[in-house]
């Protein structure tokens, strides 16, 4: 086998594991049922909010980045990650086999960027119409690529932090949840980035979410498709970035273990 | 002799806690196991055999020493020195329990850079050779104990290791299901794979072990075959009689190197503990009209007892 079959093969199975830890938590009915009305009562919450403080534009901006916010949440949710193979015990295994964990962890919680992204998704063709926000068609099928890459770009920084936070168990959901918080404030969801003091928007550039929801609202606005091809660009550097520094927090990470003993296994 | 399959030279490894004092885990380890062994790693909790079995394992550093596997060094050469390894520990530990029995091979032969053929086909014969072919598409999680070690083991054998390095495999099952384990290794063993079984049961360590080390508090206290061992003390013998009165046993209770007589049952169990008294107490028995007269050399366990608990005992 080559190496790229079997990176590929390795990372289709890593991909398969974490999806069998999704279809434990949900199934089809309680996907629809719970999750995504959760997802839209949410975005409809910071629409309504809009309603009450402002116009239609100030409802389709909050109502848009809340949106995509979600695609934002649920690839952090990666960061869970390594907490689940440490539960499972298999982390030491993972180290101690032909292949690099690293890679596993690149795919491991791959779904959550897919469930991000349809999630984002749902939510925005459900709750825009519903607070009769016009959706340009086909421009808006640029939309669907763009919010999958802000997924893609979460999921990349969410897994950076599960290798930084591994040595920290119990601050794990501390992190989810600041983590969150952050995105929400930082990255231009509910005010524009001008709102933001310069040193403050340079440093949301390089998170997630930013830059890529700059480009779905170019998309929705009818911006010209340079500034939405740049923005979009400058997201797929953000989610590179952040996937090459989890690589190498992984590698850390397996390195520490090695001399520090903190890769446990056993009962 | 030709390479060994594990070579361990004055092994050690310090913990160094923040705020605590260094924790010495392994402390001048030498060991050499040949291939096709199965060699038991006895000791107590703590003693320093899991620190032993990761550094083989290539999961954590040694402070200083060298240890390799067929020739290849733990630390540098790791790339040469996985594929060769498969690694099996007891406990519910160590499985994704949302796959199958099956899904959670093919991952592993995944990591072992199996291709999907050789993975299908590999996966196969594991789960019909440690019994689990009627259960293999059901989750993990739904297993029993005793299924899942064996799933343990299936996976410790997906990359067709050529040693293999069992920690407490048996820890939790139930006495059929540890026996028809130790009939499992015993068959790795006859197809030449060398065996590392870190152990505090002395009955799986005598029942399936071709030498045995001891380890305690990081040092090794002895090598032997179990059998050796327990020759090792047989001064250490144990004579059960029956039909003598109470006036011989006092006798006997006299004589040197008799450390002990116990009456129980209208049989009585005396112990020597010096070189020639066995014989010595024969003759008496014999002498006295002894109905029943059984000699027996120490179990692994009272040798295991005797070496660890004390250390005055010279090899």
């Amino acid at each position: 086998m080559t190496a790229l079959a079997t990176t590929v093969n390795v990372m289709h199975h890593a991909f398969r594991a974490g999806l069998a830890d999704y279809r434990a938590i949900f199934t089809w009915k309680s996907w629809l049922a719970g999750w995504m009305v959760r997802v839209i009562a949410q975005v409809a919450f910071f629409a309504l909010l809009g309603e009450r403080i402002g116009d239609d534009q100030k409802t389709f901006y909050l109502l848009v980045g809340n949106s995509i916010l979600v695609a934002a949440l649920t690839g952090v949710f990666s960061l869970n990650m390594t907490t689940a193979e440490r539960w499972a015990g298999t982390l030491p295994l993972l180290v101690a086999s032909p292949s690099s964990p690293i890679i596993v962890f690149s795919a491991r919680g791959s779904y959550l960027a897919v469930d991000g992204a349809l999630s984002a998704l749902a939510a925005l063709f459900i709750a825009g119409p519903m607070f009769g926000m016009d959706l340009p068609w086909p421009r808006v099928v640029a939309v669907v690529p763009l919010t999958a890459l802000v997924a893609l770009a979460s999921y990349c920084f969410g897994t950076f932090l599960a290798g930084i936070v591994f040595r920290f168990r119990s601050i794990n959901s501390l992190v989810v949840l600041t983590t969150h918080v952050s995105l929400m404030a930082a990255c231009g969801v509910n005010v524009p980035l001008s709102y933001y003091p310069d040193a403050l928007e340079w440093f949301s550039r390089v998170l997630p979410v930013t830059n890529g929801l700059l480009a779905i609202r170019g998309v929705l606005d009818g911006a010209d498709p340079a500034t939405i091809l740049g923005d979009a660009a400058l997201e797929a550097v953000v989610a590179v970035g952040w996937m090459t520094l989890a690589l190498a927090s992984f590698n850390q990470l397996a390195s520490r273990g090695r001399r520090d003993g903190s890769l446990d296994y056993g009962a | 002799m030709g390479t060994p399959a594990v070579e361990i030279e004055e092994l050690s490894r310090v913990f160094e806690p923040r705020k605590k004092p260094p924790v010495v885990a392994l402390d001048d380890v030498s060991l050499a196991i040949p291939p096709g062994e199965i060699h038991g790693l006895l000791g107590p909790n703590g003693a320093g055999k899991t620190t032993l079995v990761k550094i083989l394992s290539t999961v954590l550093l040694p402070t200083s020493g060298r240890a390799r596997v067929l020739g290849h060094d733990v630390v540098d050469e790791t790339k040469a020195v996985r594929p060769l390894l498969g690694i099996v520990f007891g406990g519910e530990r160590g499985l994704y329990w949302r796959l199958t029995g099956r899904q959670n091979l093919a991952y592993w032969g995944a990591l072992y850079k199996l291709s999907a053929r050789e993975t299908k086909a590999r996966t196969q014969q594991l789960i019909e050779r440690v019994g689990l072919a009627e259960r293999a598409d059901e989750r993990v999680e739904t297993y029993s104990r005793g299924m899942k070690q064996r799933l343990h083991l299936a996976r410790g054998l997906v990359g067709d290791a050529t040693v293999l390095f069992l920690d407490e495999p048996t820890t939790g099952m139930d006495p059929l299901a540890a026996r028809e384990f130790r009939t499992l290794i015993a068959e790795l063993r006859d197809e030449g794979r060398t065996i590392l079984l870190a152990t505090h049961d002395m009955v799986e360590a005598e029942t399936v072990c071709d030498r045995v080390t001891l380890i305690d508090r990081g040092k090794v206290v002895a090598t032997e075959s179990p059998r050796t061992l327990g020759q090792v003390i047989s001064r250490f013998q144990r004579i059960d009689v029956e039909g003598v009165d109470a006036a011989v046993l006092g006798e006997i209770r006299a004589l040197t190197g008799v450390s002990g007589v116990t009456e129980a049952d209208g049989g009585a169990r005396i112990e020597v503990d010096e070189e020639g008294a066995t014989r010595v107490v024969l003759g008496r028995l014999v002498d006295a009209g002894a109905t029943s007269v059984k000699t027996s050399l120490p179990s692994l366990e009272e040798v295991y007892v005797q070496l660890i608990d004390d250390r005055g005992l010279e090899l």
